[in-house]
């Protein structure tokens, strides 16, 4: 167990000062995440363009240092993908948190790839798992439109 | 009373845990268990095991005598007049359940009031929701003031002439109020209300006498008190349990079965239907022996010593804000950091031994009025000493310390 791993600078920045904490004006797709063990809750909305970009994504919610920085980091990498790319990514990522010792996508450069990999030392704290993993499943959920709640399982 | 010798008692204390002695403050969630407990289980599994109350063999009958004895024990324990008002189950919870879904059965009618507070664990919420949807009734909250706590007043005040039950809990799992039971029983009483208690925080903190408190039910966890897991007991008033339905059917419950009709067993065993948690009731007896070992004054002293310590010292902490202030307070210390969550707060002090509880402890409408997605929270037991609450507060302040508060 390491705390400095889990707790990494990068983390605590981005939960402490969320990007993209808001409401996307004109969204055409939202979803909602619940983990019901701990209450945190999460709500995502992104804005399609005719070509399925990912114009814009936000999030509101509230919940740990773990989670807030997981969505915060997810939604600055979304933008700008289509949505093939957007769940490759989402794939990519939940099964680096799994097993994966590290991030195979081709649509993240090695940049994004560091910064995603900062999330990695949750890896060791099997209860947190659902905490950044939350904003993911319902980042696909709004994609597919899925009116019900996402809920977690580790 | 010497704490350290009592600590020997917990097998789970001699070893290390991730490398950390424990410093176990979740005893509100659920206690650790002393090792004539968890022998006594091992004991009837390989030298006594057989089911109860059926067969006529040698092993069946004695089995069945111990498994009455602790029947017994629990109604000297929390002064019952009859041994007949104690009905085990499979925890509070389902304590709880038996009694909302025989009461909705037979006595609650559309429109009836159902008073709880605010304060309430969601296993005595959601029984009466139930009810809600099905018959009707109304639910009230009490609310509680700005010291988490539940008034005499506050509940007169929420009476109506329709009002038909109470039910509340004795001692707050966030907060730590004590409710003045006793009290409000009187009052409701005067007015022709049930009172029922929600007894999980209390039954292993506070002196039981169901004679004086004169509640109607009043239901127990048995794995907060020392005890093993699946297990509750439900006392009830006799009239009460004889005058109710049965709550669930199978075999032990009944007393004649035909096929046009069907007649059901005397108390007890009209609401222990089906196999029970056998070897946990024979263990159980266990725990009350050794609560009786220690003497509950002794206990509510030691915890009380405690929790005024913990609060003190969190108070002086900066950035620590505790949650309630209660006159009449167990053993709970709820808190939140500025700046940082809960779940994160478990998770830093978990890495120095210090098991705590982070979340809404089932407690969502009281965090919701309290405007906290969740909470902190420390929960002292009889194995606790001074020296946890300081490496809690050392822990909080590593926790500070990494969030560059």
């Amino acid at each position: 167990m390491n705390l400095k791993e889990l707790y990494q600078e990068i983390i605590l920045e981005h939960g402490k000062n969320p990007r993209n904490l808001r409401k996307t004006e004109g969204f055409n797709k939202d979803a909602k995440g619940n983990n019901p063990l701990c209450g945190d809750n999460v709500h995502v909305y992104l804005k399609l363009n005719g070509q399925r970009i990912v114009e814009d994504v936000s999030f509101q919610g509230s919940g740990c240092a773990i989670s807030m920085a997981s969505a915060s980091i997810m939604t600055d990498l979304i933008k700008g993908k289509n949505e093939h790319e957007a769940k490759e990514i989402v794939e990519d990522f939940l099964g680096m948190i799994k097993e994966n010792p590290e991030l195979k996508s081709e649509y993240l450069n090695k940049d994004e790839k560091t910064k995603l990999m900062c999330l990695s030392g949750v890896k060791q704290y099997p209860m947190r798992v659902k905490c950044a993993t939350l904003s993911w499943h319902t980042l696909v959920s709004a994609f597919d439109n899925k009116k019900e709640e996402v809920k977690t399982e580790n | 009373m010497n704490i350290d010798h009592i600590k020997k008692e917990f097998p789970i204390f001699d070893k290390k845990i991730q490398n950390n002695d424990l410093v176990y403050l979740d005893s509100a969630n659920s206690s650790q268990k002393p090792k004539i407990v968890v022998d006594r289980i091992n004991e009837f599994y390989t030298k006594q095991f057989s089911n109860v109350g059926r067969s006529v063999h040698y092993l069946a009958v004695a089995a069945t005598n111990l498994y009455e004895n602790t029947r017994t024990s629990v109604q000297k324990y929390i002064n019952a007049k009859d041994k007949n008002e104690i009905v085990f189950t499979k925890g509070a919870t389902e304590a709880l359940n038996l009694v909302a879904n025989t009461l909705g059965q037979n006595y609650l009618q559309e429109g009836d009031e159902v008073l709880i507070t605010e304060l309430e664990h969601h296993s005595n919420y959601v029984p009466w929701h139930f009810l809600r949807k099905s018959k009707n009734i109304k639910i009230n909250f009490a609310e509680i003031n700005e010291e988490g706590e539940i008034t005499l007043e506050e509940i007169e005040k929420k009476i109506t002439p329709k009002t038909k039950l109470i039910s509340i809990t004795h001692l707050s799992n966030v907060t730590g109020a004590i409710l003045p039971v006793k009290e409000i029983t009187q009052l409701a009483h005067s007015k022709g209300i049930i009172v029922v208690v929600d007894g999980c925080q209390g039954a292993p903190h506070l002196k039981l006498d169901m004679h004086d408190l004169d509640c109607d039910f009043y239901a127990i966890s048995c794995h907060k008190m020392y005890g093993p897991t699946g297990l509750g007991v439900l006392y009830g008033k006799k009239k009460w349990l004889e005058e109710l339905p049965p709550y669930q059917g199978g075999g032990g419950m009944i007393s004649e079965v035909k096929k046009d009709r069907i007649s059901y067993g005397d108390l007890p065993n009209k609401y222990e239907a089906g196999t029970m948690a056998t070897a946990q009731v024979i263990a159980f007896d266990q725990s009350i022996k050794f609560l009786e070992s220690i003497g509950i004054e002794n206990i509510m002293r030691h915890e009380a010593d405690l929790v005024e310590y913990g609060q003190e010292l969190l108070k002086k902490n900066n950035s620590v804000k505790l949650i309630g202030n209660p006159k009449n307070k167990g053993g709970v210390l709820s808190f939140t950091i500025e700046g940082v969550h809960p779940h994160d707060i478990a998770t830093i002090l978990d890495e120095d031994g210090v098991a705590i509880r982070a979340g809404h402890h089932c407690c969502q409408i009281l965090h919701d009025k309290l405007d906290i997605p969740a909470s902190a929270r420390a929960s002292v037991g009889i194995y606790n000493t001074k020296e946890d609450l300081d490496q809690l507060n050392d822990s909080i302040n590593n926790c500070k310390k990494i969030f560059n508060l």
